[in-house]
């Protein structure tokens, strides 16, 4: 039991006598969250949604907060918390979250208008609500708009896989992998989920996301069909630019 | 070691001549939601480049010699990669950039 210690001769507290401490503060209680495409989360998991939510409504104004990311795959397996704030102003709110939940917290702070554009171009946008966790509900019934320079610019960062294989950690793989094959299946105009980016990535390399996370893969192996897929994917964004789409 | 180091500047080189192929692209699709992607999980040729720069003459200048070449190298892969966009139909690129951000880019990674 903890003890506290206030100054002697206090009317109706003897020493010994059990009490309750309570902060003055009233935690707000907050309403369930929204799921999307998320069957089941540990019950920690939600305290710290919950935790998250409060720190925010006490500081900001807000449209909506969403969590997404490996944070709410099952199991501890998370390196941080995504939260993508959808705010007009920016928001310098990381470093209290981080202080008074103690997990390193990646914020991005987006206006509605941009979120949207997001979705209606950017397999990794559509990739992160595809299962997230959000304060209120939403609906983004976007028509996609393909840009296919825009692709392009997003593909040229997963070369840097190809070149320097050697040197990148198992997530960081992963996460270039995935940011191919999202565009992979965006640009032949196939529906996007972060599941079915996952299970793409296991049927091209025949490895799991696990495997990859860890870095065990065969050198040879993967990046051969890496490479190929990345040449695919960058001939087929070519084709539509030199026919003159965006 | 002679071989580690021509390892880790071609690597250099490598990463960033993406980077500033990155760059000139950018400008070329001129999309204002570009500067908020959400892509704090990819690892930039450019953070790679910075690593490797660390691993080669750690604290001190590179001579002269492998300034020039690592430039000129620079210059080649970004100028081939460009081009073989632009000869696609690729529009906007402006080529008149490249020795601008290539200089830039290798004063932020202390080459020069």
């Amino acid at each position: 039991m903890d003890q506290i210690y206030i100054p002697k001769n206090r009317y109706g507290f003897s020493v010994g006598s059990p009490v309750i401490i309570k902060s003055l503060e009233e935690e707000r209680i907050i309403e369930k969250p929204y799921f999307y495409n998320i069957n089941y989360i540990e019950p920690i998991k939600l305290d710290i949604i919950n935790k998250i939510i409060n720190i925010i409504d006490k500081n900001y104004s807000y449209e909506n907060v969403i969590f997404t990311g490996s944070f709410l795959d099952k199991g501890f397996n998370f390196e941080d918390i995504d939260v993508l704030l959808i705010t007009e102003s920016d928001a310098d709110i990381k470093e209290k979250i981080e202080s008074t939940i103690g997990i390193k917290t990646h914020i991005i702070s987006i206006d509605n208008k941009t979120l949207i554009k997001g979705l209606s171009t950017d397999p990794i946008y559509i990739m992160m609500l595809s299962k997230c966790i959000s304060r209120k509900r939403f609906i983004y019934d976007v028509k996609t708009e393909m840009n296919y320079k825009l692709l392009d610019l997003h593909l040229l960062k997963s070369k840097t896989l190809i070149d320097n294989f050697d040197i990148l950690n198992g997530s960081e793989k992963y996460y270039l992998t995935r940011n191919l094959i999202s565009i992979y299946i965006y640009a032949n105009s196939k529906k996007i989920s972060k599941e079915i980016v996952d299970n793409e990535i296991k049927k091209i390399f025949d490895v799991g996301v696990k495997e990859i996370k860890e870095n065990i893969l065969n050198k040879k192996i993967f990046l051969g069909k890496y490479k190929d897929i990345y040449g695919k994917t960058f001939k087929e964004l070519i084709r539509h630019i030199k026919n003159g789409s965006k | 070691m002679v071989q580690n180091r021509n390892k880790l500047i071609d690597l250099f080189i490598g990463n960033i001549s993406n980077s500033v192929v990155h760059k000139i692209l950018e400008k070329a699709v001129e999309n204002e939601y570009l500067s908020k992607r959400y892509e704090k999980e990819l690892t930039t040729s450019f953070e790679i480049a910075k690593k490797c720069r660390e691993k080669i003459n750690p604290g001190s200048s590179l001579p002269d010699k492998d300034i020039k070449h690592i430039k000129n190298k620079i210059k080649n892969k970004v100028i081939s990669e460009l081009s073989m966009r632009i000869s696609n139909g690729y529009k906007n690129i402006n080529l008149e950039l490249v020795d601008k951000i290539i200089e830039e880019y290798l004063k932020e990674a202390n080459i020069i």
